[in-house]
């Protein structure tokens, strides 16, 4: 784009432009699962037509007053939103390197689980000494969990797609195994001990109250405001996840590696070592929201059979892909969400409209990004409108056929192509291609006439 | 200790009855996703189909008092999920994992909304034993000792699930279409330049898995448990995953490996006393999966042009 002979002014209403058009799609794709969400409400309810539609229009007054309407409801939304920045980052970063984390949900269940051993078992340690090693105990159980899955792609070849699967259900029935077994409460089954209190979160209007308060206006009844200072460490990973990905050598190479792995090779950036560091790292973010959200929300304590039925690990991708994988998006999106999950429990208590309502919504966001129904939409109108740009999410991110990270911005169309060129690229010999991309295309192709 | 247990468990033949019960709640969604990504689709929405299956079958056995019409139902909701995927996936070319990650979301949300609407929180009641899926006694076949239990005391949808398993190998091996199919998840171009329909071979496939996904859905629903709870397919359908993985996209190894992983389940029920915990088992046929992606025990490959959307045009 011609920016640098632009004027100022029109070099600012580009870039203004530009922060629109960013918004477009993803502000889109919210509208239409809201207006389908409000459909299924009205499908649902009995009634006159009018009737229906008044019973939407108060089910989405009580969400967005549940999520929003005061101070107090705000901060079970931000409440919620710790964890889901947290893991929305790990997916995000994974994402700028062409990678497809769907482990955040184990990486934050092994992240807890070993805060929680820590917490437990140091238990008569001072709060100083005790809270920072759990939430470096956590951070780097994630990181492991998140390793493994970096480690089993760069040098094996196994699918991160898989892998997580399979490594998030281990994770499920292993942090089972620790809370029912080794861990378990001594007079209560499915569950351990409480965390000792000197080695769990203040609530921020605690902690405010305690320390600008004592020269400033204190907060009237902190106990009413859940949010813990949790939000804080989520706050700086967003900061953390900016300056790694743009301000520095490695996230630069992250993000050529996502956009075109071929460049990457040629440029002679380490890919397997990128690889597993930014699953290292994406486990990282996983881990310490498991750290935080043990550590700063009741029940403070690590109970069985949940993790599995935690939407965060899940809802991450939504953040991140929604946020199109910035950390200004990611906050933005984790908003979001996390306000659709505390609004939708205020829903069904206000509106008697079931909060699981907010699952529809979220699905029907990802189904409308995935989709790019709006250029879908805009390809229909006349040229002159036409916008054309790169998918939000490429296509063949997580394809199970390319071994190497997908190019970020290829449009779809030129997957299959792509394929054929590192087929043909294994064949040369390329001495730097580092995955078995050429041995598995020729032996599934081989397999149509073996069988 | 475990090992006591163990070889006391072993030899009975409720163990392998019960194994062979989950291995076919397995196969079914695992052949669906067969066939699907086969076809060159990437399903990880089993779990969802099946969870669809399993309350849409509940409810409308329970209008309907008849638990045939209750199975139709649980595999058409399962298809409708799946015409969904196959229409983000193929039409509009959507990354086919974040649409399978919606399908499971919206599953989930969808089957949950539904239950709190129509009972309020309360959950179904069980279904009587004339409206749940019948087990078979095949004469006297089912009194040959042990083997009579194994095998021929089984319900009915284990036996309909063998011949799935049947017609699966040959319609992919032995026939027109299965070549094409094969063809289309291998190398759609060149399909489409023999004159294959990749379009609509993807469409059937990635329908058909919504129909297995929807008939194991009714079988744990209608069959094992007789009730419908909220979420009750538990990882079920990403077992399947892992099962169809295991085995390598081909119907017999997938067969095998939902043998494996039933036997885990089985064992993980039966085990309890043995001081090794269920939970610890459970995450046996995932670590197996992994161990087997790595290829300590023979690589797995999946089709070339899988999980990539067909350009009519490009090379």
């Amino acid at each position: 784009m011609a920016v640098s002979t632009a004027s100022p002014t029109s070099n600012l209403i580009l870039r203004l432009r530009r922060f629109a058009q960013a918004f477009e799609r993803p502000l889109f794709a919210i509208v239409l699962a809201m207006v389908a969400g409000g459909i299924v409400i009205m499908i649902t309810t009995p009634g006159s037509p009018v009737d229906r539609f008044n019973e939407a229009l108060a089910a989405y007054q009580a969400l967005l007053s549940g999520a929003f309407g005061n101070a107090q409801n705000f901060s079970f939304t931000l409440t919620t939103m710790t964890p889901l920045i947290l893991a929305g980052l790990s997916v995000a970063i994974a994402f700028r390197a062409g990678l497809f984390n769907i482990g955040a949900a184990g990486q934050l269940a092994m992240g807890a689980m070993t805060t929680g051993i820590i917490g437990l078992e140091a238990s008569h340690w001072p709060g100083w000494l005790l809270i920072p090693t759990m939430l470096i105990g956590g951070t780097l159980a994630g990181a492991v969990w998140g390793g493994i899955v970096g480690l089993l792609k760069a040098w094996r070849g196994a699918h991160e797609v898989v892998t997580t699967i399979m490594l998030n259900w281990t994770a499920f029935y292993f942090t089972d195994f620790l809370i029912n077994g080794p861990f378990a409460a001594a007079h209560a089954t499915n569950q351990t001990n409480q965390l000792p209190p000197q080695g769990t979160l203040p609530h921020i209007a605690d902690f405010y109250n305690s320390t600008l308060g004592t020269f400033l206006p204190k907060i009237d009844q902190p106990a009413q405001y859940l949010v813990d200072v949790g939000l804080f460490f989520a706050l700086a990973a967003l900061v953390v996840y900016w300056f790694i990905v743009s301000r520095t050598t490695f996230g630069y190479e992250v993000r050529v590696l996502g956009q075109n792995p071929k460049a990457a090779r040629y440029a002679g950036i380490p890919i397997k070592r990128n690889i597993f560091a930014v699953m290292a790292i994406a486990g990282a973010f996983s881990g310490l929201a498991g750290a935080l959200q043990l550590m700063g929300q009741f029940p403070f304590q690590l109970i069985a059979n949940t993790f599995y039925l935690q939407p965060t690990g899940f809802d991450a991708i939504g953040v991140a892909l929604l946020g199109r994988t910035t950390a200004i998006g990611v906050l933005l999106a984790s908003l979001l969400f996390g306000g659709l999950r505390q609004g939708g429990t205020i829903m069904q208590l206000n509106a008697n409209v079931p909060g699981d309502l907010a699952y529809i919504i979220q699905a029907l966001v990802l189904f409308s990004i995935a989709s790019e129904f709006l250029p879908a939409i805009q390809r229909a109108l006349p040229k002159g409108l036409m916008s054309r740009r790169p998918p939000l999410v490429p296509a063949a991110i997580g394809a199970t056929v390319t071994d190497l990270p997908a190019k970020d911005n290829a449009s779809v169309e030129d997957g299959a192509k792509r394929a054929e060129m590192q087929k043909a690229d294994a064949v040369e010999g390329g001495a730097a291609q580092s995955l078995p991309t050429g041995e598995s295309s020729s032996s599934s192709s081989s397999r149509i006439e073996e069988d | 200790m475990f090992l006591q247990v163990l070889f006391r468990v072993l030899p009975s033949s409720d163990l392998w009855q019960s194994t062979l019960q989950f291995a076919a709640l397995l196969l079914l969604p695992a052949l669906g996703g067969v066939i699907s990504e086969r076809s060159g689709v990437v399903n990880i929405a089993m779990e969802g189909m099946m969870l669809t299956g399993a309350y849409a079958g509940v409810m409308t056995t329970l209008a309907t008092h008849n638990v045939i019409i209750g199975v139709a139902g649980a595999m058409i909701a399962g298809g409708l999920m799946a015409l969904v995927h196959a229409i983000v996936s193929i039409n509009f070319k959507a990354n086919q994992i974040v649409s399978g990650i919606a399908i499971n979301i919206a599953a989930l949300g969808l089957t949950n909304y539904l239950l709190f609407i129509q009972t309020g929180g309360q959950g179904v009641p069980s279904l009587k034993d004339a409206l749940r899926l019948p087990n078979l006694a095949w004469g006297p076949l089912a009194n040959i000792p042990f083997i009579g239990r194994v095998l021929f005391q089984q319900n009915i949808i284990f036996y309909v699930a063998v011949l799935i398993l049947l017609g699966i190998q040959f319609l992919l091996f032995r026939t027109n279409i299965g070549l094409r199919i094969r063809a289309v998840g291998e190398h759609p171009q060149a399909a489409d330049t023999a004159g294959v329909n990749v379009r609509l071979i993807r469409y059937l496939c990635v329908i058909g898995s919504g129909l297995l996904s929807g008939l194991a859905g009714a079988f744990l629903a209608l069959g094992i448990a007789g009730i419908f709870n909220s979420n009750m397919t538990a990882g079920f359908g990403f077992i399947a995953l892992a099962a169809m993985i295991f085995g390598k996209y081909t119907p017999w190894g997938t067969a095998g490996a939902c043998i494996i992983f039933g036997l885990g389940q089985a064992l993980s029920v039966r085990m309890q006393d043995s001081g090794i915990s269920a939970s610890l088992l459970s995450t046996l046929p995932y670590i197996l999966t992994i161990i087997a992606l790595v290829g300590l025990v023979g690589r797995t490959t999946p089709p070339a042009a899988d999980g990539i959307p067909y350009e009519p045009g490009t090379e």
